[in-house]
């Protein structure tokens, strides 16, 4: 983090600054149950992910992790259990609508527009932010420019603060794997979430990438205070990144806590050791 | 040499999002614009302003219209035909029932009903993608002629079932009906097709462009990101629908004269998907280069055998140009499956760093 970006910060109005309290809950999930007709997803999962922290959700394939994620964002609706987002409980509505609450995510497989600029990407993130209507927007001067140039202000920032300078103007479809993960979280926090969902943000990638990635998530985390909560196979990564932990099998929760405790919870154990029960 | 973007730097971001960051690109505009606003106008015969300039301009429109929803919202639209007829049969209705309007106005409000009918023929969209939502469209085409035939309110109970174009004028000067002259039409026509191509491209480098493109490239991702899919759909199908009517209306009045139902039906709506895909989907610079080739191509492949001196027949002339514009769009797309916009786009590439190859 050079000295600049520092300063660009405290110009930039987060939504991450809401008023919850510093270790507060931000979000809450009581009792969830999914399924997908006989097929049960999820089964009465509770947890919560509290202000500042990095939460990691863990647990072999199949164990429900990803489903968790679509439940939070809104993509799935819970057959049973409740939500709570800032002390709002989460109605059914689009998905589109949990975006605009400021929940933001990245996916597994890479979901950038492929036909569009690093730099329109990142500005995709912003769309929810973009309040001028389409006459505006036909006419460009004025408003609808003024708009424009006061997000990509912010998206620059993103761009500095990820490194990604050089490639900014490259449709994304040309891009090696690495950079278009930073893309998509660049996607991601341009849209100044409260909450940030990270799934998988480390697969496929080198030792270097990794490294490089972790910076960013500890960064964003610290610097721009964003609650993130990530699902990630990488036991090292997940271990020294994260705050708290919460581990899944076959759509349940078996462990929950710091990374110490996690680690040493012979249930957790035995699901990664395969042990039959 | 000449097209290098060495030493031009940007300062602000407002210079960066200009219309053309590049200044040779601006050059090349500014000399475009002089040919089409005087050298044209002033050189060119009657046959040249119907045969080649007018058709070409209201032809690009219509595939710029098709192309915002096609190739910007990714949304395959079969039903162009039919709603340039919905703008023609709209401005026909408001000059004969309001003889005072304005006609300039009258063809820039027709585009107001064809967005409304489009709209309403884009619902589908929201639920089914791709081939289906073609042949979903394909049944407003086949509607809405029909309704032009069978609705005889529309064509104000005429006893030819067509419709015929009557003598409008603007200041004194008459710019549509058979009293108007080919130099005003022009004007009018090139005012007109100026204003929406500078329109649509404000709208798809800001905001509701990249709507419309995260739509296309990946709607759930678009939707997990906070885009509302119904509204970026029928946005697209609004402003798209508004331009293809405008288009239409011109086509009418300001071209054919008089129109039939038939006129538009779906050899036209596929004349101008094939015009931008040719093009190039998802560019705005590919619908003239498109119409160009589509409009322009069987002019020239009229004149060349006569200027050769050849005797072929008439017939087999036009049995010629079908073969050859048919053989042509085969190769256009089979070396460049992205239109003519994006080897425009390779050899802007090249040029910068040419003599160099690398």
């Amino acid at each position: 983090m050079n000295v600049h970006l520092q300063e660009d910060l405290s110009k930039h109005t987060l939504r991450a600054d809401d008023g919850i309290a510093k270790g507060a809950d931000l979000l809450k999930v009581e009792n969830i149950s999914l399924s997908f007709g006989g097929v049960k997803a999820i089964t009465d999962i509770s947890f919560d992910i509290k202000k500042g922290e990095i939460r990691a959700i863990i647990g072999p394939n199949g164990a429900g992790k990803t489903s968790m994620l679509n439940v939070i964002n809104g993509f799935y609706f819970p057959q049973q259990g409740t939500i709570t987002f800032r002390g709002e409980k989460r109605r059914r509505a689009r998905a589109s609508e949990t975006a605009r609450d400021g929940i933001a995510r990245t996916f597994q497989n890479i979901a950038l527009f492929k036909g569009m600029s690093t730099l329109d990407n990142i500005m995709t993130g912003r769309i929810t932010l973009q309040k001028r209507s389409l006459l505006w927007h036909a006419l460009w001067k004025g408003p609808a420019e003024r708009e424009e140039i006061e997000h990509r202000e912010a998206v620059e920032r993103i761009i500095d603060f990820l490194e990604i300078e050089h490639i900014r103007k490259t449709p994304v479809g040309r891009l090696p794997y690495g950079l278009q993960k930073r893309v998509e979280l660049g996607r991601a926090l341009a849209a100044d979430p409260a909450l940030l969902l990270l799934d998988e943000p480390m697969a496929g990638m080198n030792l270097e990438e990794k490294a490089d990635m972790s910076r960013f998530i500890l960064d964003v985390n610290q610097q721009y205070g964003t609650t993130i909560a990530l699902i990630e196979h990488d036991m090292g990564v997940v271990m020294d990144l994260s705050d708290r932990v919460v581990v899944l099998d076959y759509g349940k929760k078996i462990g929950d806590g710091t990374p110490d405790e996690v680690r040493n919870n012979p249930d957790v154990i035995d699901a990664y050791l395969g042990v039959p029960h | 040499m000449f097209y290098r973007t060495a030493g031009q730097f940007k300062t602000s971001y407002s210079a960066d999002q200009a219309l053309f960051p590049v200044r040779q690109d601006a050059v090349l505009l500014i000399v475009i614009l002089a040919f089409a606003w005087i050298i044209f106008p002033l050189t060119a015969s009657e046959f040249t302003f119907q045969t080649l300039l007018i058709p070409i301009l209201i032809y690009s429109l219509a595939a710029l219209g098709l192309n915002i929803l096609t190739g910007y919202a990714g949304q395959l639209s079969l039903g162009t035909g039919a709603f340039m007829g919905v703008g023609a049969y709209a401005c026909y209705k408001m000059v004969t029932l309001m003889p005072w309007m304005n006609p300039i106005v009258a063809i820039l409000l027709s585009g107001v009903f064809s967005a409304g009918i489009g709209v309403v023929f884009g619902i589908p969209s929201l639920r089914i993608k791709g081939f289906y939502l073609a042949i979903a469209t394909l049944a407003a085409q086949f509607f809405l002629v029909w309704l032009f035939e069978k609705w005889a309110w529309l064509y104000n109970y005429n006893a030819s079932g067509a419709i015929q174009v009557p003598n409008l004028d603007m200041f004194g000067v008459y710019v549509a009906g058979p009293q108007a002259t080919s130099f005003t039409q022009y004007y009018v026509v090139l005012a007109i097709v100026s204003l929406l191509t500078w329109v649509c491209i404000n709208l798809t480098r800001g905001r509701p462009g990249r709507t419309w493109k995260a739509t296309r490239d990946m709607d759930i991702a678009a939707e997990l990101i906070g885009i509302d899919l119904m509204r970026s759909k029928l946005t697209a199908f609004a402003v798209s629908s508004y331009i293809v009517g405008v288009a239409g209306a011109l086509f009418v009045f300001m071209w054919r004269g008089a129109a039939e139902p038939n006129l538009f039906d779906i050899p036209l709506s596929f004349r101008i998907l094939f015009i931008a895909i040719i093009g190039g989907l998802g560019s705005v610079l590919g619908n003239y280069l498109g119409a160009i080739l589509i409009v322009g191509l069987p002019v020239v492949l009229g004149i060349v055998p006569e200027a050769l001196g050849l005797e072929i027949t008439s017939a087999t002339v036009e049995h010629l140009n079908v073969m050859i514009v048919g053989g042509l769009i085969i190769f256009f797309l089979i070396i460049e499956p992205h239109g003519l916009a994006q080897l425009w786009r390779l050899i802007r590439e090249k040029l910068i760093i040419w003599p160099f190859p690398h």
